[in-house]
């Protein structure tokens, strides 16, 4: 630690006083772990700690006490039993792949790791289930069953390196889930370590299960309520036919009106993209993928299923988007130029991250019957606040990721970006959406969830969380604000294109 | 359709008894009467049947959102107007609202194939135990903001609030129905489990007597496709056979099953779709692919309680009987009763909602030292 001139005597001796107390708890915890654990399964030293101390969410870090690797779920009781007879608090970490600080330690307390619980433990090809622990990634569920015809639905864009139990603590979705659904509709139980230690199991074999369906409330709940130490997932025939087709339109309003009519007209895509003009001219530039450049938007359209019905859906969409007067119509003729057609997407971000020395990606969810209303007021606030904004959308289920470009140089750009993320979040909650659609809250939307609920409904938060955790030991601080603290917005800020985790495809 | 919002007269009863801490019982259409256990009539009647209609339904937005008391069958007729459907096909017992439906988290033969009514609700606006009016979720279908109360909602028999308005995701109607009868054996393992491993278009597998029926939706050329490849007799009128399955006046239902402790009783069991015939004595009709099973039986609570958690499952009494040695639901253990119990307490704290009509085990609260109270 420096000294700093300006900071008063008193503060810095308070502070060092804060951190030597920490470091003789740090020491005590870790002796006292090694009851329950493997010397060598507790880390502690500053080199140790440093890999842990931010998830995908770089721009906030925090050194925990420790982190402790178990590798038996025995080793997770303890730990837990310990934890809360010495009211230590526990954050969970998988992967640390999640984009909204929801692993990002707590000074105070310790990571879990679950990284050595990366086991497949059953793969069941006949009764279409796989038993996987938490730490197994999301796409290596889908390999091991793919020789079966099988495969495991939800694909978020990180899926090559996010964990099963990061998925089911964020509710993760991915391109197909308009059809497919979130991983609350795609996993049949999971089983958890609660707070006190106690193994449960949420869910069941069958369809439904006695009491409460507390596995959904556990989906999503970011690590608050139990940690999730073995999941069962519904494993789906493998469709035999996908076609994408790809349209071109001279506004975005008409690609947005196209996407109602394929709707109306009863047809339910695997997967329905939007990019707006700054999206596919970067994205084009990245990948070469074929873009029509001189579009004002771009819809990508996946169908799949039998080949009897993909050809039907296929004729359906190009009448519809015929019907709502597209520039350009197209069906990728192989898989190759399929695929090539989904990289462009897929590498919308990395691609807007070589426009502009930085920005910020918002995650927020609007009806969408307001995609018009909702582009038109942004193009308004992007010019009112000088800076560009870039779309995609998940335009099947209203999940917007407006990038706002900025350069963090410029003294006071950084100030006005937020402020813009800030209003297009306000914005989405003003128009019925919400907030975050699939990064989920951790730390950096707390505040935005004041705009989003009221103070009874925030209340209703806590005690559900009381309910399994009442001395609030897990992930505390995260997800739920507290009432005082309910002031301001926040977004994901990309610095110099620098995504955490570059090689991964996003959103 | 009426439409009426009684969200303040039904706050305002609610924050009554919450003053009084005088228990309530949630009433709709009072379709489900005989569902669940009996409650003591003493508890006063909370109706929300006065509470209807569509608030907003855009079918292009496949999102509808609805006040509680709205009777199923106007909102199944609202839907169809515009060629979608609830997808999980719930199940009409005469005057059944949909507030109902999703309290006691009910879905039909569609199920296995897409979803239950807790994986098509998006938000809703519930009336806790402190008279407390508040929403969760919301109109669209990606929303990670916060806990999913409105899923839990679902299914929790009004013990966790009163719901007041729900938002559900609909779908389109497929283009093509058609059902195929096969005949089939007892049931046996493993039955359905290799049609559901195949990329089949199917919505509905239930197996009754002697024969097995499937139905097929989607485009034309796939069903007919599909309906080629497995073979069996076209069932003619096959609406009304998923209909009178869904709704119980299939002939199965409707006789040899007496109420208030006759001789049979009608059994809900829920298992995973691939367990073995349940060694339980009674006449048996296997829905959902062998996942939703109907047994009935003069066999006791407790002995189907027994056998059916063997396999991982558990029991629902679907005929009325007012014997509390007879509970409608397989009893929950602790620890889960224990943390239940308290998901519970967080919701309703003074026990004002429904108590004794659903698991009367969670009606309990725990004091922190492990002693119960009622």
């Amino acid at each position: 630690m420096s000294a700093n001139p300006s900071v008063p005597l008193a503060e810095i001796l308070e502070t060092s006083d804060i951190l030597a107390d920490r470091q003789q708890r740090r020491e005590r915890h870790a002796i006292a772990l090694q009851a329950i654990v493997p010397e060598e399964a507790i880390l502690s030293t500053v080199e140790q700690l440093r890999p842990y101390e931010s998830d995908g969410l770089t721009a906030m870090k925090a050194t925990p006490l420790l982190v402790v690797l178990p590798d038996t779920i025995d080793q997770i009781q303890a730990i837990m039993r310990w934890a809360k007879s010495n009211e230590v608090p526990v954050v969970a970490r998988g992967a640390g792949t999640g984009l909204s600080g929801g692993a990002l330690p707590h000074e105070d307390g310790i990571i879990l790791g679950l990284a050595k619980f990366n086991k497949i433990l059953e793969l069941n090809e006949e009764l279409g289930f796989a038993r996987v622990q938490p730490g197994v990634r999301n796409l290596a569920i889908s390999d091991a069953a793919r020789p079966h015809g099988l495969y495991y639905a939800p694909d978020p864009s990180s899926q090559i390196a996010c964990t099963i139990g990061g998925n089911v603590a964020e509710n993760s979705g991915g391109v197909h889930c308009l059809k497919y659904g979130l991983t609350v509709h795609n996993v049949l139980s999971a089983t958890v370590v609660t707070i006190d230690g106690d193994i449960m199991t949420f869910g069941c074999d069958g369809h439904d299960n006695e009491g409460y369906d507390l596995l959904a409330l556990l989906t999503g709940s970011e690590g608050m309520l139990a940690v999730t130490v073995e999941v069962k997932v519904k494993l789906l025939p493998v469709p035999p036919v996908a076609k994408l087709v790809v349209a071109a339109f001279d506004s975005v309003e008409a690609a947005g009106d196209a996407v109602g009519e394929v709707i109306a007209a009863g047809i339910i895509p695997a997967g329905l993209e939007l990019m707006d003009k700054p999206a596919i001219i970067a994205a084009e530039a990245f990948a070469k993928c074929g873009y029509p450049t001189d579009a004002a938007a771009l819809l990508l359209c996946e169908l799949d299923g039998l080949a009897e019905e993909v050809d039907a859906q296929v004729a359906g969409v190009s009448e519809v988007f015929s019907r709502c007067s597209v520039t350009s119509l197209h069906v990728a003729e192989s898989e190759e130029e399929r695929l090539l057609l989904w990289k462009g997407r897929k590498s919308a971000f990395p691609a807007v991250g070589r426009l502009a020395p930085d920005y910020y990606c918002i995650d927020g969810t609007i009806p969408r019957k307001q995609l018009s209303y909702v582009l038109q007021r942004m193009d308004e606030m992007s010019a009112e606040y000088e800076l560009p904004i870039a779309n995609v959308f998940h335009a099947g289920d209203g999940n917007l990721h407006p990038l706002i470009m900025f350069d963090a140089g410029k003294p006071g750009e950084l100030h006005r970006t937020e402020e813009l993320g800030s209003r297009i979040l306000q914005l989405c909650v003003e128009v019925g959406g919400t907030v975050t659609g699939e990064h989920g809250v951790g730390v950096e939307k707390i505040n935005e969830m004041c705009v989003q609920f009221d103070e009874n409904t925030l209340t209703q938060f806590h005690s559900v969380k009381a309910a399994f955790d009442p001395e609030g030991l897990l992930n505390p601080g995260k997800a739920v604000p507290t009432l005082q603290r309910c002031a301001e917005f926040g977004a994901m800020h990309v610095h110099h294109g620098e995504l955490p985790f570059p090689e991964l495809e996003r959103f | 359709m009426t439409s009426k919002d009684d969200s303040a007269a039904l706050l305002e009863r609610v924050n009554e008894a919450c003053r009084e801490k005088s228990p309530l019982r949630i009433v709709g259409g009072n379709s489900k009467k005989f569902l669940g256990n009996a409650v003591e009539e003493t508890q006063t009647e909370l109706s929300i049947a006065g509470h209807t209609g569509i608030i907003t339904y855009e079918p292009t937005e496949l999102v509808v959102t609805v006040r509680a008391g709205t009777p199923l069958k106007e909102l199944n007729e609202a839907l169809n107007a515009a060629g979608q459907m609830l997808p999980f096909e719930p199940p009409e017992f005469g005057g059944s609202t949909i507030g109902g439906v999703l309290a006691c988290g009910l879905s039909g033969p569609r199920r296995p194939f897409f979803g239950s009514a807790r994986d098509y609700v998006l938000g809703m606006r519930v009336i806790n135990g402190q008279a407390q009016d508040l929403s969760f979720g919301g109109e669209v279908m990606k929303n990670v903001a916060g806990y999913d109360v409105s899923r839990v909602q679902v299914g929790a028999w009004g013990t966790l609030g009163v719901l007041l308005d729900m938002s559900m995701k609909v779908l389109p109607k497929p283009a093509k129905e058609l059902t195929l009868r096969q005949s089939s054996q007892a049931h046996a393992s493993h039955e359905f489990a290799s049609l559901l491993r195949q990329p089949l278009p199917l919505s509905a597998a239930m197996l009754v007597d002697d024969s097995r029926y499937l139905r097929l939706s989607g485009s034309d050329t796939a069903v007919d496709a599909a309906a080629a490849k497995l073979g069996g007799d076209v069932v003619t009128n096959d609406d009304q056979l998923w209909a009178s399955i869904k709704d119980h006046t299939h002939e199965f239902f409707t006789q040899g099953i007496q109420s208030h402790g006759g001789e049979s009783s009608l059994w809900r069991i829920s298992v995973a779709d691939y367990v073995p015939a349940i060694d339980l004595d009674g006449e048996w009709l296997y829905d959902w692919a062998g996942a939703q099973r109907w047994l009935k039986t003069s066999e006791s609570a407790e002995r189907i309680f027994d056998a059916v958690a063997q396999h991982g499952g558990h029991a629902t009494r679907y005929t009325a009987n007012e014997d509390p040695s007879q509970p409608a639901f397989q009893p929950v253990k602790d620890p889960m009763r224990r943390l239940q119990s308290r998901v519970r307490d967080s919701f309703d704290p003074h026990r004002l909602f429904n108590r004794g009509r659903f698991h009367p085990e969670f009606d309990h609260v725990d004091a922190p030292d492990g002693a119960v109270s009622v």
